[in-house]
């Protein structure tokens, strides 16, 4: 164990590797920072970039973007009031009334140094966890594994609808096209109306950047734009970005709550980084001594919620690297990149490769840390990108979208299939229907139908080994609360109708 | 937002109902102890057919109306233009090769999203598409179609 740490430490410290995490955080502060750009568009654009690349660089170059892309979404929050991610929302409710008093640099400072030590706590949540919960999951039969991708799929669902009809639809709607192609135990082929290129399925990345890109060049020719005078005039005002010794002493509260609520919050699948961002700067807010100064402008409410969605990055790299179960669109992004590569994130990986496994955790070390020396030292730099026109980086992401089908394969029909979901992605967008349950049955379908019918197999027909198995039985349990939970927060939310 | 729902559900239910003869129609390989590659398409037919009687029921009963996803007419208009220059592109890229499409496609984009210097989208049409175009190629060593400018390039 100990030589695979130090293996996978001295993997992820090679120069290489740490030039793709600096360039990627590097990346992933300016897409963070983008109103309109976001982290899973981040890191679809870079993909097809990572296919001919090492698969220690390429997931080294993707975690510092995803790190990065959380850091970069608090600036734009904070200098114009529009959070570059959506994890960046609760950044501006303190963060923009700093930078409009002239506090730009001091709100700036905090955001970074808040982040740092939110994903600084992650990433020791996910040392210390990670292997512990692999070893676990390793006594894992077939059926209890059924079982977790189940209770998965439902809470993913849950969390990501706000109908969760229409969110449970939309996971099977990505089940159905899970069944394209090969049947995975025996071979025979369905629905692939004699195509060839269906015979190995929709593949996942193809999908994914339809239904995130496409929906995404749209919503940017109707949001409305950052003014240019403003953010010029903030950005050539904002001050020292170094905080001071009083402002440290004061994020600490805020910033233990924030990590320690982003990590758990991390771990659980759908939760996400919003969630964890709001629910840390509401409970900073009632244990602060300045709770009612909350809002207008105070460093705690930005500390609490930077360190919380940093947080929840490591968290949400626990259950992807231990279970194969991603946490959010990112990590399902992850999954797919690594699978591109060969290498199946579970258990497994830290049994079968181990020094890998680590050189993914300390490459994740590695991305706050420059982070954090990229953002102090290249702000002023960095905030000119709020500048860049629309009008040159959508259609630039366009392009990068082909390209990334394309190059998936070398084929065409990719192409064809991401413009596909990209209709997909917008019909769902019109009809409310969340596309983040579609995005996740993709990526657990084949696992969910792979452990239900290899339990079936070996148990000749009998179900009951789902119930009379402690760990599935647990899972099932969850999963069935996940649903009615799902359910009665619904009823509670939706309006009465008037009579 | 209902009646987007009574659409919806009404496309789900032939969706299913395709999905459902489909699936029916896979063949059976009768091995002992062994699943059937219908078996879990059956499961997906049954869940598809559940939720989707549920969404019309919901569409059907009487509810306040929840906020729908809506564009104004020049909004459309712009998503149409995007949309038909997308499917355009995506037509002709195999036979005129990326650079060819990618000139016009970049600039039509550049065009919707706002940019009227003509000078700009001369120039960012070709400087990024003939950039990307090379990047890949000899940055990344991922070979973009050529199409009409085979032997040339």
């Amino acid at each position: 164990m100990d030589a695979e740490v130090y293996q996978g430490f001295l993997q992820a410290s090679l120069p290489t590797n740490l030039l793709a995490t600096c360039i990627g955080s590097l990346l992933g502060l300016v897409v963070g920072m983008i109103p309109g750009m976001t982290i899973s568009m981040g890191i679809i654009i870079v993909l097809p970039l990572t296919f001919v690349m090492d698969p220690g660089n390429s997931i080294a170059l993707l975690l510092g973007l995803y790190v990065g892309g959380m850091m970069g979404g608090s600036f734009s929050a904070i200098l114009l009031n529009i959070p570059g991610t959506p994890s960046a929302s609760a950044t501006a409710l303190d963060g923009y009334p700093m930078a409009a008093r002239g506090e730009a640099g001091r709100a700036l400072g905090i955001a970074i140094i808040a982040s740092f030590l939110g994903g600084l706590f992650s990433f020791l949540c996910l040392y210390l966890i990670a292997p512990l919960l692999a070893e676990v999951a390793l006594q894992f039969r077939s059926a209890d594994l059924f079982s977790l991708v189940f209770f998965g799929l439902t809470i993913i669902c849950s969390f990501a609808a706000r109908s969760i009809i229409k969110g449970l639809l939309s996971a099977v709607i990505g089940l159905a096209i899970v069944t394209i192609g090969l049947d995975p135990m025996v071979g025979t082929q369905r629905y692939t109306f004699d195509q060839v290129n269906l015979m190995s399925g929709v593949h996942f990345l193809t999908a994914l950047v339809g239904l995130f890109a496409i929906p995404q060049l749209i919503d940017n020719l109707v949001a409305p734009k950052a003014d240019a005078g403003e953010t010029g005039a903030i950005v050539r005002k904002f001050g020292s970005v170094l905080p001071s010794l009083a402002d440290l002493k004061a994020i600490r509260l805020p910033v233990s709550i924030g990590s320690l609520t982003g990590a758990f919050m991390g771990i659980l699948p759908g939760a996400g980084g919003p969630i964890a961002a709001f629910i840390s700067y509401d409970y900073s807010k009632k244990l602060s001594k300045k709770g009612a100064a909350f809002g207008d402008g105070v460093p705690e409410g930005i500390a609490a919620p930077e360190s919380a969605n940093n947080a929840v990055t490591g968290g949400a790299l626990i259950p992807m690297m231990t279970l194969g179960i991603p946490g959010d669109p990112v990590t399902a992004i992850l999954i797919g990149a690594l699978l591109v590569h060969g290498l199946a994130p579970g258990p497994l990986l830290f049994i079968e490769q181990g020094d890998f496994a680590y050189s993914i955790i300390f490459s994740f070390f590695w991305a706050n840390i420059f982070n954090l020396f990229i953002a102090l030292a290249s702000l002023r730099l960095l905030v000119k990108v709020l500048a860049l026109p629309r009008s040159l980086l959508m259609p630039s992401i366009a392009l990068l979208c082909v390209v990334g089908a394309y190059a998936l394969r070398n084929n065409f029909f990719d192409v064809y299939v991401m413009f596909f979901f990209g209709l997909l992605g917008l019909a769902m967008r019109w009809l409310d229907m969340p596309v983040v349950p579609l995005l996740l049955a993709l990526v657990l379908g084949k696992p969910l139908e792979e452990h239900l019918r290899a339990t079936l197999s070996s148990t000749q027909g009998d179900v009951m080994v789902f119930f009379t198995s402690p760990l599935s039985l647990l899972f099932l349990c969850m999963a069935v609360v996940s649903i009615i939970w799902s359910f009665a927060a619904e009823h509670r939310k939706r309006p009465k109708p008037s009579t | 937002m209902k009646q987007r729902n009574l659409i919806a559900a009404l496309v789900l239910l032939a969706f299913s109902g395709g999905y459902a003869y489909m699936t029916a129609n896979l063949p059976d390989r009768g091995i002992e102890n062994m699943t059937e590659p219908s078996f879990f398409p059956w499961i997906v037919t049954t869940l598809l057919l559940t939720l989707t009687s549920i969404l019309l029921v919901q569409s059907l009963l009487p509810s306040q109306a929840a906020a729908a996803w809506t564009l104004s007419a020049a909004a459309k208009s712009k998503v149409a233009q995007v949309l038909g220059l997308f499917a355009v592109y995506v037509a002709v890229l195999p036979s005129l090769g990326f650079l060819v499409a990618s000139v016009p496609f970049f600039g039509g984009m550049m065009a919707v999203y706002g940019e009227r210097r003509p000078l700009w989208l001369v120039l960012g049409s070709i400087g990024v598409s003939v950039g990307l175009f090379y990047l890949f190629r000899l940055g990344f060593t991922i070979y973009l179609p050529v199409g009409v400018l085979k032997g040339m390039i």
